[in-house]
This record gives structure tokens, C-alpha cells and sequence, in this order.
């Protein structure tokens, strides 16, 4: 993107050098800060988004299926639906379902939290993506486990424009 | 806008069945920071929880960020076990709820 319409927009830029150098030293003084994404920060690395929401678990990958468009037109409401293949039991359930999309403004979108009851786990919803990116889906199972699912997503015309 | 909800399941269902039932809310969701025309900024105020209760029993809940989309649609399942009302509760930035029921019957 040549002209993007916002500084978070556009791909995040390689560190130079000295930026790295300085931020090994700023890094000391973030951590103590709440991972929580805010805006204007820059875009959290998909691993550490991930890592949080499972508490340092390395998610699998399969099981899960999750259907979004590799291409949209309008990023303000983009289809996805999200199935795990789960009995759906009181022994073996899928507790929630968590969205990410890592280069949002907010990357956390939505977490689904199924029981037993639902019967099948299988979700649907309507999102809103701000730039072309990978859009991954965290199930997390009874049994303490999580099964991960991504997309690669275009979009072109972004969320997040002003009035649009 | 006032809120207004479309919900889509079948009326009826037999014990046991596993029905899909489909929700589509009208509301902005508007995430903060866009430009409101007259200088100012539109403040944050999206839904950010929906909550399905069946059989005396939370069967379903969605929280929401600001990645979800305006007139948000949701689709999820679950299990007829009694013929009841499925009670849909949004909660929205601000401490507003709107509830909606919707009546299943289990033969």
C-alpha cells in the first residue's frame, strides 16, 4: 500500500538497527504493562496474541475447520463460521471459541463459550477486518487442550475508515 | 436506531434434536474514534455480550469486541430438551440490555 490511510494501515515496517537496540530496552519497561492491546500501539506478533489467551499453550492444529472468503470486497462484514469436530459431551466439550485477527486495531474479536448443550459446535458470525490479514480461530477443549485454524483474508476495501 | 433483533430457529422440534438458531441484531456498533461531522468523535458504544438462556440454563454466550460488525449476526445450537422460551439477552457499552424470547416447542 503506497499511501495508507492510517500509520496502523500499513505493514508494519522492518526495525532498523538502532530501533531494535532501543527496543530491547524499552521491551524491559513494557513488560510490566498489560499485554492488553491498546490503540495506537503497534500490532502484537500473532504468536504472543495467541499465547495469551491459552496461557502459554501451543495450540494444535486440525480438528477445527474455519470457513471465511479468501477475498472480500468490504471488510466491515465479513462472513466466517467455525466448526470443531467434538462429541460435544459433558466429558468432552469444546468451551470456547476465540477470534483473532492480528493486525485490528483491537485483535480480539469475539470468543464464543459453548456447553454441553449446544450439541454440535458449530458458530457463525459477522466480522469486521481493517486490513488484509490472517484471521485464526482458538478452540479451547474440555479436556485443557486447544486446536487452532487460520485464513488468509483480502480485503479491499478496509473497516475502519472514517465515515465509511 | 432503536434496537430491533430478527431471530430465526424452527418453532417446533422433537427431544433431542439439535436445532440451529440464527440472530441478527440491528445496532451501529460503533467502535470510538470516527469522525461524528461536527468536530467531535463518536464515543465507543457497541453490543458486547450476547447471552442465550434455555431450560433454566445459560446454553450459549458470545461476547463481542469491536470486531464484530455493525447488525451483528450470530448463529449458534442447541439441544431440545423442553418446550420453553429461549430467552436472548444483549448487553450493551453502557450497562443497557434488550431482551427478546423466542418460544420452542418440544414434542
Amino acid at each position: 500500500m503506497s499511501s495508507p490511510i492510517s500509520p496502523r494501515s500499513g505493514r508494519p515496517e522492518l526495525p532498523t538497527r538502532r530501533a531494535v537496540v532501543a527496543g530491547g530496552a524499552a521491551a524491559a519497561a513494557f513488560a510490566v504493562l498489560p499485554a492488553r492491546a491498546q490503540q495506537g500501539e503497534p500490532p502484537q506478533p500473532l504468536a504472543e496474541l495467541i499465547a495469551r489467551i491459552t496461557e502459554g499453550a501451543v495450540p494444535e492444529r486440525g480438528r477445527i475447520v474455519l470457513d471465511i472468503p479468501q477475498l472480500v470486497e468490504n471488510g466491515n462484514s465479513v462472513d466466517v463460521r467455525i466448526r470443531v469436530e467434538s462429541p460435544m459431551t459433558e466429558a468432552e466439550h469444546v468451551r470456547w471459541i476465540h477470534l483473532i485477527a492480528d493486525k485490528n486495531p483491537f485483535p480480539d474479536m469475539a470468543r464464543f463459550h459453548l456447553t454441553p448443550r449446544a450439541g454440535r459446535a458449530e458458530v457463525a458470525t459477522t466480522l469486521r477486518l481493517a486490513t488484509s490479514q490472517t484471521v485464526t480461530a482458538v478452540a479451547a477443549l474440555s479436556d485443557g487442550s486447544y486446536v487452532l485454524a487460520d485464513g488468509n483474508v483480502v480485503v479491499t476495501l478496509s473497516a475502519c475508515i472514517d465515515g465509511g | 436506531m432503536p434496537f430491533n433483533a430478527r431471530i430465526t430457529m424452527p418453532a417446533e422440534a422433537r427431544a433431542g434434536d439439535i436445532i440451529e438458531i440464527r440472530v441478527l441484531a440491528r445496532h451501529p456498533m460503533d467502535r470510538g474514534g470516527q469522525s461524528d461531522g461536527k468536530g467531535g468523535i463518536v464515543p465507543r458504544k457497541i453490543l458486547n455480550r450476547l447471552t442465550a438462556t434455555y431450560a433454566g440454563e445459560q446454553v450459549f454466550r458470545l461476547d463481542m469486541n469491536t470486531g464484530i460488525s455493525a447488525n451483528p449476526f450470530v448463529s449458534f445450537t442447541t439441544r431440545a430438551v423442553e418446550t420453553g422460551d429461549i430467552v436472548f439477552e444483549w448487553r450493551e457499552d453502557g450497562g443497557a440490555t434488550y431482551t427478546r424470547t423466542s418460544r420452542l416447542v418440544v414434542t
